[in-house]
């Protein structure tokens, strides 16, 4: 039973990883047979102003994404475990964007901040203020990505904390309730503990997911301007396929997936303490 | 691990979502060859050049391959690696040099050779220019150059005759009469135009000209072409564009955005992510582009007939030329069927095929003698455009040839988009892409 899947394992990841860290030694353009360099790429990259540039840009890009994205999810599952009337139908609203294409949606979204014709700048306009040109500015470009993504994946994440809500038992709130607890109090106490094994499973999913941001970036900015918005992993794309660097990017992908793993052992490792509890 | 193993099984995990649907069998002597392409604007002339390739190879089935620019070369670069490549395939002059250094391209000599193949029915540089270490890898698809673009209607709500714009001239102290041309055609909400005390800069209705270029060849190009600089030292040779008169061209592009005034601001166009200039004067929001041969097309299904015609270069201080390039059709060294292939290079190089591109306007045939077919098809648009002609006669400078145009073109679009937007000097962009191109 378990054969197909580990022949797929094998094939499509573990061949892959174990090509990538031995091209990372190697100096291969594609056309040519690879030519070893030993570690020459790896002594090369801390001279790379672009490639650090992107190292640094992409916990930039974490940094608005993730925080922002995780207490909105939280607050939106908090929200629709409620009471409220057709919170299945929000629940499904939330859920949307993630449903949607990626790329459709970035070119969407770059016709929304256009800084000529776009809807937000026409907006803007209508109000009296003066937009910016969100895309093309150095300064707006990332935050404008981060939003986006935030805006995309906001929903998906609230399922994971809406599951989470639901798994912990009613009785807990009816004996702080009788206790006299407040609702702020019941939240830090009860609810935020409670949440733990969700919050590690979103937190080390949507964080190795935010490193690895491409379509976004891609469609609406391509990295740009001047590098601003090239994170590691879109500079991967540039060096392979756009300067036939496959050697080079191949050691920048090795780079993105020690970050990564050193990032969730860090989480894993932060999260383990006290993180079962037992009702039954 | 060896080498070749490595390269194998790198091959194997970078194509294989590429190659999968592409393997096909040949039967009782049927062969199908795949023909890759980039402008989806030129499918319906290469599907009539096929149509008329059956009839004398009733066995040989041609499929067509579309993928737009940006993801042609990354899916040509895998395909190679992974040894699925198309069979015959559009090449550019950017990529000839590195292509045919790896011995992914089929040589070609020996069978022109064979054949008895009139050479001589293209421009010799044009032939040429496919040429590596003594062997030929392509034959001549088409040519292109740089025009201006305009529309009549523009001009005529501003009082500019078209007469006038075959003899503009700019140059980099003033601006010259090119500037005042385009600062007549920027008009902004209240109808001032550029040179009146009223006008509004922050509230542009419609510039003068359109600029965006992913690689240089439709923007400041044309500056540098007709202000002297070459771009190169010699093809194959190391970026000059550290010269001052490239500088200078660069610095008076910059000034066309941000001290005239008169091109749609860098923040809508700046490639590779911002509106095409093209498109910017289909929109209303420009009345000029300087623009290759291969868009009017675009032009033609954009605009309405008699809206917009073509005009001469303006002249700078050195001429009024532009970049000329050209295509080949060519063949992957490790095709299976290198004899059928050659068979359609050879006939998409002939007479009989580029006549078929030449009548309907496609592209600028690379058969010398099948220019006056495409600019008669024009005229009968109600386009005159010898605009591209004058431009190729002129001080022109061939498209940059070197190993590494990748690194010179990111480099290029990475500095100037900044330079662009006012936020970059334009000497210290250009020793920053000198540096970076020339140091492969």
């Amino acid at each position: 039973m378990l054969a197909p899947s580990i022949i797929g394992f094998a094939l499509f990841l573990i061949t892959p990883i174990v090509v990538v860290v031995a091209l990372s030694f190697y100096e291969w353009n594609f056309l040519s047979a690879p030519e070893f360099v030993g570690l020459d790429n790896y002594r090369e990259l801390a001279g790379d102003e672009r490639a650090m540039q992107s190292i640094g840009n992409t916990f930039y890009y974490v940094l608005l994404n993730i925080p922002i994205q995780t207490v909105l999810a939280l607050l939106l599952a908090l929200g629709v475990n409620s009471k409220i009337k057709a919170r299945n139908a929000f629940r499904v609203i939330y859920v949307l964007p993630w449903m949607a294409m990626p790329v459709a949606l970035g070119v969407i979204w770059r016709w929304v901040f256009d800084p000529m014709n776009g809807a937000l700048n026409r907006f803007l306009e209508a109000l009296g203020v003066d937009g910016v040109a969100w895309l093309t500015d150095s300064t707006w470009a990332m935050p404008v990505i981060a939003s986006v993504n935030v805006w995309q994946y906001t929903g998906y994440t609230m399922l994971f904390f809406l599951a989470g809500l639901q798994a912990i038992p009613a009785q807990l709130y009816e004996a702080a309730n009788v206790d006299g607890a407040s609702k702020p109090y019941q939240f830090f106490q009860i609810t935020l503990p409670l949440l733990r094994p969700a919050m590690l499973f979103v937190l080390i999913t949507s964080v190795i997911g935010s490193f690895q941001v491409f379509d976004t970036i891609h469609v609406m900015t391509a990295g740009g301007p001047d590098g601003a918005t090239s994170t590691l992993n879109y500079q991967i794309y540039l060096e392979s396929f756009t300067q036939r660097s496959a050697g080079y990017a191949s050691m920048l992908a090795v780079i993105l997936f020690a970050i990564i793993a050193l990032i969730t052992l860090a989480q894993v490792v932060f999260f383990r303490k006290r993180t079962v509890y037992d009702f039954s | 691990m060896n080498k070749t193993r490595l390269a194998a099984l790198a091959a194997v995990v970078v194509a294989a979502p590429l190659g999968l649907a592409a393997c096909g069998g040949d039967d009782d002597g049927a062969v199908t060859l795949r023909y890759a392409f980039w402008d989806d604007n030129q499918r319906p002339a290469l599907e009539a050049m096929i149509e008329a390739f059956n009839e004398e190879h009733p066995d040989t089935t041609v499929e067509l391959e579309q993928n737009p620019w940006d993801d042609y070369w990354p899916g040509l670069d895998t395909q190679f690696a992974g040894e699925s490549a198309p069979d015959v395939f559009w090449n550019h002059v950017s990529r000839f040099p590195t292509y045919a250094d790896s011995g992914v391209l089929l040589p070609i000599t020996d069978r022109i050779e064979e054949d008895g193949l009139d050479t001589s029915i293209y421009p010799e540089d044009l032939y040429n220019s496919w040429q590596f270490e003594e062997e030929q890898y392509g034959l001549p698809k088409d040519w292109d150059s740089i025009a201006l673009v305009y529309r009549t209607d523009m001009l005529e709500a501003a009082g500019i005759d078209p007469a006038t714009v075959d003899d503009l001239e700019w140059n980099p102290a003033d601006g010259g009469t090119f500037v005042e041309f385009l600062q007549k055609l920027t008009i902004d909400a209240n109808g001032n135009n550029a040179l009146s005390p009223d006008f509004d800069p922050e509230n542009v209705e419609q510039y003068g000209l359109a600029q965006a270029s992913a690689t240089g060849q439709t923007d400041w190009w044309n500056f540098a072409v007709q202000n002297g600089c070459e771009l190169q030292s010699e093809p194959w040779g190391e970026y000059t564009i550290d010269a001052p008169e490239c500088v200078e061209a660069l610095q008076f592009t910059a000034d066309l955005y941000n001290e005239w005034g008169v091109s749609v601001p860098a923040e809508v166009t700046n490639q590779p992510n911002g509106g095409e200039a093209a498109e910017q004067m289909v929109a209303g929001n420009a009345a000029t582009v300087m623009d290759g041969s291969w868009m009017l097309g675009f032009y033609r299904d954009g605009l309405e007939p008699g809206t917009w015609a073509v005009a001469d270069n303006p002249a700078g201080p050195a001429g009024s030329g532009s970049v000329i390039n050209g295509l080949s059709n060519a063949i992957y060294a490790g095709t299976d069927h290198p004899d059928e292939a050659w068979e359609l290079v050879k006939f998409l190089g002939s007479e009989d095929a580029q006549r078929i591109a030449a009548e309907t306007g496609s592209v600028w045939p690379g058969v010398s003698s099948l220019n006056d077919a495409f600019a008669e098809y024009w005229s009968g648009q109600g386009v005159d455009v010898s605009g591209f002609q004058t431009a190729a006669e002129g001080t022109t400078v061939g498209y940059p040839l070197s190993m590494s145009d990748a690194a010179f073109g990111t480099a290029a679009l990475d500095e100037f988009n900044q330079v662009w937007l006012g936020q970059q000097d334009a000497r210290a962009a250009a020793e920053a892409v000198v540096e970076i191109a020339n140091a492969q």
